[in-house]
C-alpha cells in the first residue's frame, strides 16, 4: 500500500517534471526580456518589424520558423541580420522555441 | 519620410567607412556634445524609453544573466556616449543597433530625454554575482586587483566618473560586466578608452572573473537602489 502510494506520487511528480508544455505560453515568451525580447524587434503584433529589413512574422508557418529558431540558436543558419538574434539566442529552449514558433504562426 | 530614410542609409554607409578605422574612445563634437547641453524633458523621454523596456524592461534593470545590462542610474554622460557610439557604429551591437537609430529614438533632444529618464530609475537590488562570495581567496584577490588597477577611473566603490563618461559599475550585473571586460581586453569593443585596454592588457581570465567578481558585489549606494527587488516602475502601469 505505501509502496503504492510512493510510487503513484513520485509518477505524478515525474510526468510533472518530463511534460510542463501546457505551461509554457508562446505570447508570455514573445514579449518577455528574459527570453529574447522578440517583440523589442519584430513588433507587438510581429508584423511591424523596427527595421525593414527584419522580416514580418505572422502568420508563418509553425514547421518553418521553429526550423529558422533552432538553426539561428545552432549557428547553422548565418546570414541576413542573423547577428542581431544570435547573443539572445541562449535565452530560450527547445521548448519554448516550439511555443513561439505556435504562437507566431497563430497570428493573423 | 523618403528622406529621412535617405539620410538614414546616408549616416548607415558613413558609419560602415568610418568603422574600418581605428575607433575613437571619446572625441568630441558632434551629437554626444549636443545632447548633453540640451535642457532634458522627462515625459518625453518616458515615451521614448518604452522602445528600450522591452528589452530592458520597465525598471531598466536588464537581464541576471547579463544579456541585457542595467541602464537604471548610469551616468547620463555615459548613456548618450554609448548610444551616440553605437548608433555611429564605433561599438559593435547588432542587436542593440537598429534601437540607437534617429529613426528609433529621435534627434539629440530626444536623447537627452531618454537618458535622464533612464538615469534617475532606481537601481536593481539583486543584480548577478560572480560565483565568489566575501570571505573567499578570489574575492579578496578580485578586490586587490580592482584597488590596483580600476579605482583611478571607475572610483572607490565603481561609482565611475560622469565628467570623464567614465560608466558606474557597482550593481552591474556580472556576465555583462566580463563579457565586456574580456572584448575590452581583447579589442572587440571598439570605442574601448585605451588606457583601458593597456591597464587590463596581462589579465588573465581568472584575474577578469575575480576582479569582475569583486565589482559585481560592491554594496551599491542605498539611496540609488530600488526599495525591494519586487519593484515595478509605476509609469509603466
Amino acid at each position: 500500500m505505501r509502496i503504492k502510494l510512493i510510487s503513484m506520487l513520485s509518477a505524478v511528480a515525474l510526468s510533472a517534471m518530463a511534460a510542463p508544455a501546457y505551461s509554457v505560453d508562446g505570447a508570455a515568451i514573445y514579449k518577455n526580456p528574459a527570453k529574447g525580447g522578440c517583440s523589442a524587434c519584430h513588433g507587438k503584433d510581429a508584423k511591424s518589424p523596427i527595421m525593414n529589413t527584419y522580416p514580418k512574422l505572422a502568420g508563418q508557418n509553425e514547421a518553418y520558423l521553429l526550423q529558422q529558431l533552432k538553426d539561428i540558436k545552432s549557428g547553422k543558419r548565418n546570414n541576413g541580420m542573423t547577428a542581431a538574434m544570435k547573443g539572445i539566442m541562449h535565452m530560450v529552449n527547445d521548448e519554448e522555441m516550439a511555443a513561439l514558433a505556435k504562437y507566431i504562426s497563430g497570428l493573423k | 519620410m523618403k528622406k529621412s530614410k535617405l539620410i538614414a542609409s546616408l549616416i548607415f554607409s558613413l558609419g560602415m567607412v568610418v568603422s574600418f578605422q581605428s575607433a575613437a574612445w571619446n572625441e568630441s563634437g558632434g551629437e554626444k556634445d549636443d545632447a548633453m547641453k540640451l535642457t532634458p524633458d522627462l515625459e518625453n523621454g518616458l515615451e521614448v524609453y518604452e522602445v528600450c523596456s522591452a528589452c530592458h524592461y520597465p525598471e531598466g534593470w536588464g537581464t541576471k544573466d547579463g544579456t541585457f545590462p542595467q541602464l537604471a542610474g548610469q551616468h547620463r554622460e555615459v548613456l548618450i556616449k554609448q548610444l551616440a557610439d553605437i548608433r555611429a557604429r564605433n561599438r559593435d551591437n547588432p542587436t542593440m543597433y537598429p534601437f540607437a537609430l534617429p529613426e528609433s529614438i529621435g534627434d539629440a533632444q530626444a536623447l537627452a530625454d531618454v537618458v535622464a529618464y533612464i538615469a534617475k530609475l532606481p537601481m536593481n537590488p539583486d543584480n548577478g554575482k560572480g560565483e565568489w562570495a566575501e570571505g573567499t581567496p578570489e574575492f579578496a584577490q578580485g578586490k586587490k586587483l580592482y584597488d590596483d588597477n580600476c579605482v583611478k577611473c571607475h572610483g572607490d566603490h565603481g561609482q565611475g566618473k560622469k565628467e570623464k563618461y567614465y560608466p558606474r559599475i557597482d550593481g552591474q550585473h556580472y556576465k555583462y560586466m566580463l563579457r565586456q571586460f574580456e572584448w575590452i581586453r581583447d579589442g572587440k569593443r571598439r570605442n574601448a578608452n585605451p588606457d583601458m585596454v593597456k591597464q587590463i592588457k596581462e589579465f588573465t581570465d581568472k584575474d577578469m572573473k575575480m576582479v569582475i567578481n569583486y565589482v559585481s558585489r560592491i554594496p551599491v549606494e542605498k539611496n540609488l537602489l530600488a526599495p525591494s527587488k519586487d519593484w515595478k516602475n509605476p509609469d509603466f502601469d
